[in-house]
C-alpha cells in the first residue's frame, strides 16, 4: 500500500503536465522513425532519397529527435507522474515551474528543428566541431538543456516538500531514483552547457573565429556517457519498483535499488574518455582511470540483473513454482505491462556484454566508429529503454487520461513488441556483424570505388533494410496504440503500480539518502578524472579550428 | 509467511522441504551464471578477433 502521503492517483492538473511532455516525445517518434527506415533503405544500395535531401540532414533529424526529444521528453514527463503519485501532488508553484520547464524545452526544440529542416544544422546529433551548425541550432539545445533543467527542479521540490514532512525517513523510492536522475542529469549537462555557451555559440556567432575541437568533444562526452544512464535509469525504475507489482512480486530489496542508483551516479559521469580512446591529445594513462571507472558500473549493472532474476523468481516461488526454473512459466505473459519491459531487459544481456567489449581500450579499435557501435545502442536505448518506455505507456497514459487498456489493445501491444523484437534482431544483429567487417556507422550506401571489402558488406546492409522495415511497422503499432490511449480507449481506472519491499527484507538505511555526502564524492570523483588532462589539454591547445559546411 | 512456516514446519518433512523451494533462488543463481558465462564468452570472441588483426 502506498504510504500516507502518497496518493494512489496522480493528480489531474499534474497528468496534463506529464501528457504535455508525451506528445512531444511520441511526436518525436514517428517523424524520427521514418527517418529511420529511410536511412536503412539509402543504405541498401536500392533507393535514393528523393529532391536532393542529404543523407546526412535525414541522420541529424534521425538523432536528435530520437536521441535527445523523445528520451528527454518522455523521461520528464514519466518522472513528475513517479514524483506526483509517490512523493505527493505538485504544489501549484512546483507545477508552474513544470510547465515553465515543458515549454523552454519545447522552444528550443522548434528552433533547433527548423534550423536542421531548413539544412542550416546538418552536424548529426553529437554537433562536433568543426562541424559548424547555424547559431539558432545551439541557442534551441541550449534552451532544451535549460528547460530540463527547470522541469528537473519542479520535481526535487516536491521530494524535498515530502522530506520535510517526513523527518528522518528515507523518501518513497520512486521519488529518490527521480531525484538521483535528476541530479545526475544536472551535473552532467553542465559540460554541453559550457561547450555550447563558451564555445560553439560565440563561433557560429562570428564572436570568435577559431574552437579548441578536443577541448569541445572532452566536454561532450563529459556529458554524452551519463546521457546514457539518464536514459537507462528510468527504465530500471519501472523494472525496480513497477515490475515486481504488475508480477505480483516484491521489491526484491529497497536498499539495494537505492545503493545501485548511488553507484550509477557516482561512476557514470568521470568515464567519458571511453568515447574518446582512438582521440590523440589526450594522456593514455588518463584514457586507462576513466576505462576504470567505466568498468565500476558494471558493479551496479550486474546487481540490477541479480535483482530482477530474484523478483521473477521469488514471485514465481510465492505462487507455488517448482524446479529450478519452473517460476518462468508463472510470469504474466499475457499482460504486456510486463512483457514488453521484459523484452527490453533480455536485450541488455547483448547489450551489456557489447558495452564491455566497447569499453576495453584495445578492443575498442575493432568496432570504433563502425555500424556495430549502432548496433550497440540500437539495443541499448532503441530495445531495451524505448521497449520499458513503451511498457509504461501502456498503464501510465492510460491511467492519466482516465481511460483503460483494453484487451485488444494489450495484444497490439504485445504484438508491437515482438515485431520490435524480431526487427532489432534483423538490423541490429546484421550491424554488429558488419561492424565487425569493418563498415563504417554515419555512412550512405557506398562501394567505396569497388572495394573487394565494402561488397561484403552489402548483405548485411540489406539485412539492416529488412530490419528496418519491420521495426517501422513497429512505429505505426506503437502510435495507434498511443493515440488510442489517449483519446479514444474507453473511460476507466487504469492503476500505477508501485510495488512494496519484501516483508523479510532490511530496513533502508539513511546513508543512502545522504546527499550531500553521494554528491560531494560524485564531485570529487569527476575532479579526479578530469582535472588534470583538461589543463593538459589547455596548455598545449593547438591554435583551433574554423567552422566547416561539409553539407 | 512466517504463520505458514508455524503450521507447516513440525508436520512433516516434505512440507518442509516445500518451503524451502519456495524461498530458494537457485534459478536466479543458474540465470546470473549464464549471465556471466555469456559476458565472457563474447568478449572472448572479439578478444581474439583483436590479437588476430593488430
Ligand atoms: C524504425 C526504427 C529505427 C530504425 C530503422 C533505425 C535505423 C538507424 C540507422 C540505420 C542508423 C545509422 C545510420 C548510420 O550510421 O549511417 C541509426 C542511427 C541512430 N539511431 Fe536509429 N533506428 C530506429 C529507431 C531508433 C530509436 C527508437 C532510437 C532512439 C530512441 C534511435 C536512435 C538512433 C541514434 C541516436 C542514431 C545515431 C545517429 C548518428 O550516428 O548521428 N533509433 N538508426
Ligand atoms: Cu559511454
Amino acid at each position: 500500500m502506498p504510504s500516507i502521503n502518497s496518493t494512489i492517483k496522480v493528480d489531474s492538473r499534474d497528468a496534463k503536465l506529464s501528457m504535455a511532455h508525451f506528445y512531444v516525445a511520441f511526436a518525436a517518434l514517428a517523424i524520427g522513425g521514418l527517418m529511420g527506415l529511410l536511412q536503412t533503405l539509402v543504405r541498401s544500395g536500392k533507393f535514393e532519397l528523393p529532391g536532393g535531401i542529404g543523407y546526412y540532414q535525414v541522420l541529424t533529424v534521425h538523432g536528435v529527435l530520437l536521441g535527445l526529444v523523445l528520451t528527454t521528453f518522455f523521461i520528464m514527463g514519466f518522472q513528475h507522474a513517479a514524483v506526483s503519485r509517490t512523493a505527493g501532488t505538485h504544489s501549484d508553484k512546483a507545477r508552474l515551474t513544470g510547465w515553465i520547464g515543458f515549454w523552454v524545452m519545447t522552444l528550443g526544440t522548434v528552433m533547433a528543428a527548423a534550423m536542421v529542416l531548413m539544412n542550416k544544422a546538418t552536424v548529426l546529433y553529437t554537433f562536433y566541431a568543426p562541424l559548424q551548425a547555424h547559431w539558432i541550432f545551439y541557442l534551441g539545445l541550449t534552451f532544451v538543456v535549460v528547460g530540463s533543467w527547470i522541469d528537473g527542479i519542479a520535481q526535487i521540490m516536491t521530494y524535498a516538500k515530502w522530506k520535510k514532512n517526513n523527518p528522518g525517513k528515507p523518501g518513497p523510492l520512486l521519488s529518490f531514483m527521480a531525484v538521483i536522475n535528476t541530479v545526475l542529469w544536472i551535473i552532467c549537462t553542465i559540460g554541453v552547457a559550457a561547450e555550447v555557451l563558451f564555445q560553439l555559440l560565440p563561433w557560429s556567432l562570428g564572436l570568435i573565429d577559431r574552437v579548441d575541437v578536443l577541448v569541445s568533444r572532452t566536454l561532450f562526452w563529459y556529458f554524452g556517457h551519463p546521457l546514457v544512464y539518464f536514459w537507462l535509469l528510468p527504465a530500471y525504475m519501472a523494472w525496480y519498483v513497477v515490475i515486481p507489482k504488475v508480477i505480483g512480486g516484491k521489491i526484491f530489496s529497497d536498499s539495494l535499488a537505492r545503493l545501485s542508483f548511488i553507484l550509477f551516479l557516482l561512476f557514470s559521469i568521470p568515464v567519458g574518455f571511453h568515447h574518446q580512446l582512438t582521440e590523440p591529445g589526450i594522456d593514455p594513462a588518463w584514457k586507462f582511470i576513466q576505462v576504470i571507472l567505466t568498468f565500476l558500473v558494471i558493479i551496479p549493472s550486474l546487481m540490477t540483473a541479480f535483482a530482477m532474476f530474484a523478483t521473477f523468481e521469488s514471485a514465481g516461488r510465492a505462487k507455488g513454482a517448482k524446479g529450478m526454473f519452473g517460476w518462468v512459466k508463472k510470469l504474466p505473459w499475457n499482460d504486456a505491462r510486463f512483457t514488453v519491459p521484459f523484452i527490453g531487459m533480455a536485450a541488455f544481456i547483448p547489450a551489456g556484454a557489447g558495452g564491455i567489449i566497447n569499453a576495453s581500450n584495445q578492443m575498442d579499435q575493432v568496432v570504433h566508429n563502425t555500424i556495430w557501435i549502432t548496433g550497440h545502442f540500437h539495443l541499448t536505448l532503441a530495445t531495451s529503454v524505448v521497449l520499458t518506455f513503451f511498457g509504461i505507456s501502456y498503464w501510465l497514459i492510460p491511467h492519466l487520461t482516465g481511460r483503460k487498456l483494453t484487451k485488444k489493445m494489450n495484444k497490439l501491444a504485445l504484438i508491437q513488441a515482438w515485431v520490435w523484437f524480431i526487427g532489432m534482431a534483423f538490423m541490429s544483429g546484421s550491424m554488429h556483424a558488419e561492424g565487425l567487417l569493418g563498415a563504417p556507422r554515419r555512412s550512405a550506401f557506398s562501394t567505396y570505388m569497388g572495394a573487394k571489402q565494402a561488397a561484403e558488406w552489402i548483405p548485411y546492409q540489406i539485412a539492416q533494410a529488412v530490419g528496418g522495415t519491420i521495426l517501422f511497422i513497429g512505429i505505426i503499432l506503437i502510435l495507434i496504440i498511443f493515440i488510442n490511449l489517449a483519446f479514444f480507449a474507453p473511460k476507466g481506472e487504469e492503476e500505477f503500480p508501485v510495488g512494496e519491499q519484501a516483508e523479510n527484507a532490511e530496513a533502508t538505511p539513511m546513508v543512502l539518502e545522504n546527499w550531500k555526502l553521494w554528491i560531494g564524492i560524485s564531485i570529487v570523483l569527476i575532479l579526479f578524472a578530469y582535472t588534470i588532462p583538461f589543463i593538459d589539454m589547455i596548455q598545449n591547445a593547438p591554435i583551433g579550428s574554423k567552422g566547416f559546411k561539409t553539407w | 509467511m512466517a504463520k505458514a512456516q508455524l503450521k507447516n514446519g513440525p508436520k512433516s518433512n516434505p512440507k518442509v522441504q516445500h518451503k524451502e523451494e519456495s524461498e530458494s533462488l537457485k534459478g536466479t543463481m543458474a540465470s546470473v551464471m549464464f549471465l556471466g558465462f555469456f559476458i565472457i564468452v563474447t568478449w572472448l570472441g572479439v578478444y581474439f578477433l583483436f590479437v588476430d588483426r593488430f
